[in-house]
């Protein structure tokens, strides 16, 4: 158990939250905004019909199909989305010269673990993230979600002795951070131990 | 000046494109020699995705801008679904006893799982997330 | 010659996959199998664009890649369905 877990029991958070906050267009611009972007990069073209035909189309979506706000409290900050694909990519060489020497050395004889790790997010969007992060950069494959709970299983692969199992707890802790640096709100930024409150979802302990 | 930035650029490209293969290869040997599925999982999520992601990225190097960007968004594509198929699928082979147990040195999802008399604890669970 | 090499190396791991495809033994080993087989042709095609300029193909690899996923997900929603009913 980690610390952030020690420190955030009882938590009693704000039941039933989870439900469908008001579906708000103005919410929906980095979804209008993706569209965009993809419309560009398939024409291939930046010519005055791909560029505004691109963002007619890309509002009329919006508009027409609005989806729930899944993303109400996160802020995007844009220094660490820039970093990030740089420390995707450290991540998965390493990973993946790992899980590669795993292969060719022991085989058959792979040791793993599969690790449950205590979460400090709790709305829907952060929890996917980390899960996504946590699947990509460390030796670790994400196998359950427990969203009530806050929990992930993952699948750790080299996991041998009790020091490289903490190794890999470490790593999902890793992921989750870079996800808070990127989007987490304010108050998890600030405070490494701050749970994400208020979104519903029990808080209990095992 | 423009001679060597084309140099340079096949060059990279070349080295890219080598290493992506041999990742890829690497990846096919973890999906040969490891012993159950989600090990092998591991070996497709790890090795064999950074291979093609370095291979895409070798590519945009060479090719004119409009198709760079194509194959980047395949890079970024592929980046959000191998976690998501690797969750769904690891997930089913956990539940229905396609992971060898005797390679897990620590396994805590066994625990979880285990007793039936704790209150929620079955596959009831309504509020477990799969990103579907 | 680079050509060559990569594109020798990606069959080898399509042997080595169609290897897994074969031997199973659990339908989500073959699901895992045919979704790396996808990606290794994804691969390999990438590889002709930059070394032979064949661009018309990428717009291909992109159905290709995201097929292989939806595919792969509807196969492993599949077995489990049928693990479920045993």
């Amino acid at each position: 158990m980690s610390p952030a877990d020690e420190q955030a029991h009882g938590t009693a958070s704000t039941p039933g939250a989870r439900g469908g906050p008001p579906r708000r267009t103005s919410r929906q611009w980095p979804l209008a905004l993706w569209l965009w972007v993809l419309w560009i990069v398939l024409w291939g073209s930046v010519s005055p019909v791909v560029l505004v035909g691109g963002a007619v189309v890309a509002l009329l979506v919006v508009v027409l199909f609005p989806l729930p706000s899944i993303a109400r409290r996160a802020r995007l900050h844009p220094l660490w989305l820039l970093l990030l694909p740089a420390h995707l990519l450290v991540g998965l060489v390493g990973s993946a010269v790992a899980v590669a020497l795993e292969a060719v050395r022991r085989g058959p004889r792979v040791r793993a673990a599969v690790l449950e790790v205590p979460l400090r997010s709790e709305s829907d969007l952060m929890i996917a993230a980390t899960a996504n992060m946590a699947s990509l950069t460390p030796g670790t494959l994400v196998l359950e979600i427990d969203r009530d709970r806050r929990r992930l299983y993952v699948h750790a692969l080299p996991a041998r002795d009790a020091r490289e199992v903490d190794r890999r707890r470490g790593e999902v802790a890793t992921a989750e951070r870079w996800v808070v640096r990127t989007i987490g709100p304010a108050e998890m930024r600030k405070d490494p131990n701050r749970r994400e409150r208020g979104y519903g979802g029990e808080g209990e302990r095992r | 000046m423009n001679g060597l930035v084309q140099t340079a650029l096949e060059a990279a490209t070349a080295v890219l494109l080598l290493c992506g293969a041999v990742f890829c290869l690497l990846g096919g040997v973890g999906l040969v020699r490891f012993p159950d599925t989600v090990t092998r999982l591991q070996a497709a999520a790890k090795a064999q995705n950074l291979g093609l992601l370095l291979i895409l990225i070798g590519a945009a190097l060479r090719v004119p801008l409009p198709y760079a960007g194509l194959l980047l968004l395949i890079a970024v594509f592929q980046l959000i679904t191998v976690p998501v198929l690797g969750q769904i699928v690891g997930r089913i082979a956990y539940r229905t006893g396609a992971v060898e147990r005797h390679t897990l040195t620590v396994d805590e999802l066994a625990e979880r799982l285990a007793p039936p008399d704790a209150p929620d604890a079955g596959e009831s669970g309504g509020g477990r997330g799969r990103g579907t | 010659m680079v050509a060559t090499v990569a594109l020798a190396l990606l069959g080898v791991t399509a042997v080595l996959v169609v290897h897994r495809l074969v031997r199973g033994p659990h339908a989500l080993d073959r699901i895992v199998a045919v979704e790396i087989l996808v990606t290794t042709v994804v691969a390999g095609a990438a590889v002709a664009v930059a070394v032979w300029d064949y661009t018309s193909a990428v717009l291909v690899l992109l159905v290709l890649a995201l097929l292989g996923f939806i595919g792969s997900v509807t196969a492993a929603r599949l077995a489990e369905e049928r693990e479920d009913m045993r």
